[in-house]
């Protein structure tokens, strides 16, 4: 052994391998180390409304919300499914249409109206994408991609729902702590779902499916069934988030296919770590805000917004969440070798 | 004309290479022989120098972390984290196991990839050369390289090899699930290859008895660490050598 050789010994810290079994009930030094995170998280976003200066500000956390919503969709499919998606501008193009459409003609409020836009604009978009799923990696993506275009040249070329002024009064929120708490509590609500969701059977089988599709259909399993219930599953999250910002905005028109909601996840996955689900949101909690904040700058504005990420690839390419998460459960030492 | 000395390469904790000293001389064929997960293939990428891609990839992502010690000396050279590219132009080549030739080019073309730091007239010699050595290919020249057979996606990956005109070519498991006929054949080309090109050969293999005939001295890797080394009969004649990677 040669002396003075040395490197960086990578362990997992005690509380995290004792939290691990039931002895995390044992000590309560224990138990905030495994509820901490969680409690900060949840916490912090139901604060969130009550700290914020100005109505302006409010309307921003719904929005982040929103994206948050579709970042998560966007990282469940491509990391637990493996099926790229772009379809953002489409879930939410969807979701939007049909609140704005039940709300405007039905008269059915919000809160009928997001539930029932949530199913049936997922039923929709899976049933749109269907015919796409033997399709992977950026293939499956042009497809996504192509969706909310094709959309919306036929709402504006036949005239139809509105055409290029979209539907206008739709009905809004009456109370604005009601407007973002429900956002707030969905946002939480699908998070820690999609979590459980990924490590139940079916979770492991949607993983299985990103590795190796030809294994899973030699195991016996239908493929299509499970691409099919993954996708019904993210899509519901961007219906829901469209159903909302057509209540949000009192009007569904083209915009809501516009290219920003299929682009901003992807960044906010990156940036938050992908493959990780809460970063993600926190991506989307970090990228949206900066964008309000650096209208300061004008047109200069999107030149900055490139920039910041452009440095989160380079230089933290893992994702915040990747990062954090190894500094709270491991330890590093110097040892000798 | 190369010689490892204390190589030791973690994957995070895990240690993959224990220590392990390797050396191997001019015009020779060196084999290293273990079971699975003795370290033989990060022995092959330490050698050439992919594990630093591999090092800097993990790092990228947030991954395991490679830690690498231990120093190579290559012709009188310290090529010690030296990147695989500048290795190769130093004339060690890989030939990585499972082949990966590249699936969607045809035989023509991945062999002109291969060629790629060689010189036309060098790479037209070569090219002959390697078709006289392998005739199996000559036929195939235009059929794509994912539709060929295993024996001769190894004689491709081979092949390829050859075309960076490699002064110390590492196999890396060349007979990896290839009947003991086309293993026959390769083990007769990779002998030949030696004497015509005057070059040197690690050549790495789990069993070890299609191969022995042709080295000359050989290393047994056994949990990353090398726990023999000897020629050809010394290694014959140790009963543990006999049955563990002779099957005798």
């Amino acid at each position: 052994m040669e002396i003075g050789h040395r490197r960086k010994e990578r362990l997992d810290r005690g509380v995290k391998v004792r939290t691990e079994g039931l002895y995390a009930l044992m000590s309560w030094r224990e138990l905030g180390y495994l509820t901490m995170p969680r409690l900060v998280l949840i916490i912090g976003m139901l604060i969130l409304p009550l700290v914020m200066p100005s109505m302006y500000w409010q309307r921003v956390i719904s929005i982040v919300c929103i994206y948050a919503l579709l970042s998560l969709s966007f990282d469940f499919l491509a990391h637990f499914v493996g099926l790229v998606s772009l379809g953002g501008a489409f879930f939410i193009g969807s979701g939007g249409y049909i609140a704005a459409i039940l709300n405007t003609i039905l008269g059915l409020p919000p809160m009928v109206s997001i539930p029932i836009s949530t199913l049936l604009g997922a039923v929709i978009c899976t049933l749109f994408l269907f015919p796409c799923l033997p399709l992977r990696g950026v293939y499956f993506a042009i497809i996504t991609l192509m969706f909310p275009l094709l959309l919306g040249r036929v709402i504006e070329a036949l005239d139809i729902l509105g055409g290029t002024d979209g539907i206008l009064g739709v009905g809004s929120f009456t109370n604005s702590w009601v407007e973002q708490y429900f956002i707030i509590l969905m946002v939480l609500f699908y998070l820690f779902g999609m979590r459980r969701l990924v490590n139940l059977d079916i979770g492991l089988v949607f993983r299985a499916v990103m590795d190796n599709d030809q294994a899973v259909r030699a195991s016996g399993i239908n493929l299509t069934y499970y691409k099919t219930v993954a996708v019904f599953i993210a899509s519901s999250m961007g219906c829901l988030a469209g159903g909302y910002l057509a209540h949000i905005y009192m009007w569904a028109g083209l915009s809501m296919f516009a290219l920003d909601f299929s682009i901003l996840p992807i960044a906010a996955t990156v940036i938050g770590g992908s493959g990780t689900l809460v970063g993600p949101v926190l991506g989307a909690f970090i990228l949206v805000p900066i964008s309000e904040l650096l209208r300061a700058f004008g047109t200069l504005r999107i030149v900055f917004y490139a920039l910041i990420l452009l440095a989160f690839i380079v230089f933290r390419s893992e994702g915040i969440m990747v990062y954090g998460q190894r500094k709270y459960q491991q330890f590093e030492k110097w040892v000798k070798v | 004309m190369l010689e490892a000395s204390g190589l030791m390469v973690f994957y995070e904790n895990m240690l993959a290479l224990n220590n392990v000293n390797i050396y191997c001389g001019e015009n020779q064929i060196v084999g290293v022989f273990g079971a699975n997960s003795a370290g033989k293939s990060t022995l092959m990428y330490t050698l050439s120098g992919i594990i630093e891609d591999i090092r800097k990839k993990e790092e990228m992502a947030g991954g395991e972390r490679v830690n690498i010690l231990g120093e190579i000396q290559y012709l009188g050279q310290d090529i010690t984290g030296l990147k695989p590219s500048q290795r190769a132009k130093k004339g060690i080549v890989l030939c990585p196991e499972r082949r990966r030739i590249f699936k969607e080019c045809n035989v023509m073309e991945n062999l002109r990839i291969g060629g790629y730091l060689a010189s036309s007239s060098q790479a037209k010699n070569t090219m002959d050369y390697i078709f006289k050595t392998f005739p199996a290919l000559e036929k195939l020249k235009k059929r794509v390289g994912g539709f060929l057979s295993g024996g001769e996606q190894q004689m491709l990956a081979i092949g390829r090899a050859l075309m960076a005109q490699p002064k110390l070519l590492l196999l890396d498991e060349p007979l990896l699930g290839l009947s003991p006929l086309v293993q026959a054949v390769l083990v007769r080309a990779t002998k030949e290859i030696r004497e015509e090109k005057g070059l040197s050969i690690i050549i790495t293999e789990q069993y070890a008895r299609p191969v022995l005939p042709i080295v000359d001295y050989a290393f047994v890797l056994e949990n990353g660490a090398a726990v023999m080394e000897g020629d050809r009969e010394e290694l014959m004649n140790n009963p543990d050598v006999r049955s563990a990677y002779f099957g005798v």
